[in-house]
């Protein structure tokens, strides 16, 4: 009895996990314009409009993904120096720009999304669509900044000391050792990036002065005129993109390691 | 870790005068400083502000927009605490939504880590899917839950469930509550889907969160407890419990920080007298009011609240650790 309760437990809050988001997805195939669950009329209309007919979704969809891709690039180019120098230096220098980088992501995202309003405010660009993929490097630095740092932690020291043995230059021992493996981290990374930055919702609002929308964005403002089902197509959207990018991140990398499990455990 | 003693590498040739590597550190400085610390110090800066009738503002040294915060703007005549109220607010969801995620993460997490390595990875994948659904899509999600036409009152209602609450007397109770209409079970708007929809937010993090602490625990000491005879509850307050009391805090503090700033779960679930200071912040930097320095200094209060909470956090880990 007792050794059912642990799967019982699991899977109960798998359930509660799913009910939100089995609800939204059900809610995609209704025929009317309705959010009924279970859904009425069931139809696939509603992914047709989302795709291709509707030029809103469209848009904001293709918004979201060059946010996504842009920052989550640039996430990882400004987090690998400072990953890489907090491991080789370890100097206070390091640990403090690791810091600094990690605070976004750290504080309520409200206030930084404030701060970020007026700063692009002040530098005349507010609603300019690059200054979206720069906030949010900014905000999700700090997830690459991590993955990247459990790669370098990795690396054995036996291989760069044989290196070194063999006459390997810096530059050399970087490009044959240090950055291989350290791909899958910092890929983990930009994929952690990537899936948060197509979600976020709150400094892109703040960001985007109403000059263009994002998917959430253009969700949340059609909050108050009530939900449509083509809505609910974004959000399978969504968790589709999340499950199929964190699946690659599990069949390639290490992912109980990534997200912090003892590595010597099986 | 510093890895400066393992790189024994060859030593370089002899560097240029300019060596742009050299510039890295300073332009990552820059760079993060820019934009990772400018904008916290503009919210700042700006919270002194004050407001033109009629425009917008100007940078001035004013603790009025504060003053207004705690006492209202018409101090010391007419005092009022609506903002004070809304922190409370904030304080109130977040406080409880954080642990209630870490409370019901816990156990989940605990059993988690005692699965196999495969079905670990396929667990987390669901979590990490689930974290990164955006707040509007959970808000979304909960909205139908919660509606009377297709959410959990009409499963009430059809499955006769509100009339047995009714014969049983604890329909008065949930009307008590605010969580039933004289009809059926309502749950729009009520603290308790503010709570549950804020926990469910955060609860994956919940979950990463406690995820390195419990698959390190030391499985000898819970083994060797066992073998001593300790019942279940026994391992869990004298061996499990003590080793993860500091990640559990953190877990509760994160969270906590985290949830101060949620707002659209308040904005469609909080009644309107309920509402927390983030919802202000909105209302004053983007929204009907427009008082830039007013939205900052919230956001001021905001942000103060939270580092003092995360300090206190970790003047609790330091005094805790061995």
């Amino acid at each position: 009895m007792k050794r059912a309760l642990a799967p019982a437990f699991m899977a109960l809050s798998a359930i509660m996990l799913a009910l939100p988001i089995i609800v939204v997805s059900g809610a995609a195939l209704n025929g009317g314009r309705t959010m009924l669950f279970p859904p009425q009329d069931p139809t696939l209309a509603r992914f047709a409009e989302f795709f291709i007919t509707e030029p809103v979704w469209r848009v904001a969809l293709w918004n979201s993904l060059i946010i996504a891709f842009g920052s989550a690039a640039l996430a990882v180019l400004i987090a690998w120096p400072v990953a890489y120098l907090l491991w080789a230096k370890g100097s206070r220098l390091s640990k403090t720009l690791a810091a600094l980088g990690s605070l976004p992501f750290a504080l309520p995202p409200i206030v930084f999304g404030v701060g970020l309003g007026f700063f692009w405010s002040f530098a005349g660009v507010l609603g300019a669509l690059p200054v979206a993929i720069v906030s949010h490097a900014a905000l999700f630095m700090a997830l690459p900044l991590v993955t990247i740092s459990i790669g370098l932690q990795s690396i054995e020291r036996a291989h760069l000391d044989a290196a070194a043995t063999m006459g390997a230059t810096e530059a050399v021992a970087f490009r044959t050792i240090i950055l291989p493996q350290t791909l899958p981290y910092t890929a983990s990374g930009f994929f952690f990036a990537l899936v948060l930055s197509f979600n976020e919702f709150i400094v892109m609002f703040f960001v985007s002065a109403s000059a263009y929308s994002t998917v959430t964005l253009q969700i949340f403002n059609s909050l108050r005129n009530g939900y449509t089902p083509t809505m609910a197509v974004a959000a399978i959207t969504f968790i589709a993109v999340s499950i199929i990018v964190f699946s690659a991140v599990a069949r390639w990398g290490d992912l109980p390691r990534l997200m912090g499990a003892d590595e010597t455990r099986s | 870790m510093s890895h400066s003693e393992s790189l024994t590498l060859p030593a370089a040739p002899p560097s240029p005068a300019f060596n742009p590597a050299r510039l890295l550190p300073a332009l990552l400085t820059a760079l993060i400083l820019l934009l990772c610390v400018t904008p916290f110090l503009l919210v700042i800066a700006i919270a002194f502000g004050q407001k033109i009738e009629g425009a917008g503002w100007e940078w001035a040294f004013t603790f009025a927009n504060f003053q207004r915060f705690f006492v209202g703007a018409g101090w010391p005549e007419d005092v009022t605490y609506l903002y004070l109220q809304r922190l409370w607010y904030s304080l109130y969801y977040a406080v409880i939504a954080s642990l209630l995620a870490v409370l019901t993460a816990f156990p989940f997490t605990l059993c988690l880590t005692r699965l196999s390595r495969r079905a670990q990875s396929r667990w987390l994948v669901f979590i990490l899917a689930s974290l990164s659904l955006s707040e509007v899509f959970v808000v979304m999600g909960w909205d139908v839950l919660f509606s009377n036409r297709s959410g959990l009152p009409m499963v009430f209602r059809e499955t006769g469930l509100t009339d047995w609450l009714k014969a049983n007397g604890l329909f008065d109770l949930l009307r008590e509550w605010g969580l039933a209409s004289p009809r059926n079970v309502k749950f729009k708007t009520s603290a308790f889907a503010t709570v549950m929809c804020m926990a469910y937010l955060v609860w994956p993090y919940a979950v990463i969160l406690l995820y390195p602490a419990l698959s390190r625990l030391d499985q000898s000491q819970i083994e060797a407890a066992r073998t001593m005879g300790a019942t279940p509850r026994q391992v869990l307050t004298t061996v499990i419990l003590p080793a993860v009391r500091l990640p559990l805090t953190g877990a509760v503090l994160l969270l906590f920080v985290f949830l101060l700033g949620t707002y659209v779960a308040v904005t469609v679930f909080a009644e309107p007298a309920k509402q927390t200071t983030a919802i202000s912040v909105y209302e004053s930097v983007r929204g009907s009011t427009l008082n830039a320095p007013f939205g900052a200094a919230q956001a001021v209060i905001l942000l103060v609240t939270a580092a003092t909470f995360l300090g206190l956090g970790q003047l609790l880990m330091l005094r805790g650790r061995p």
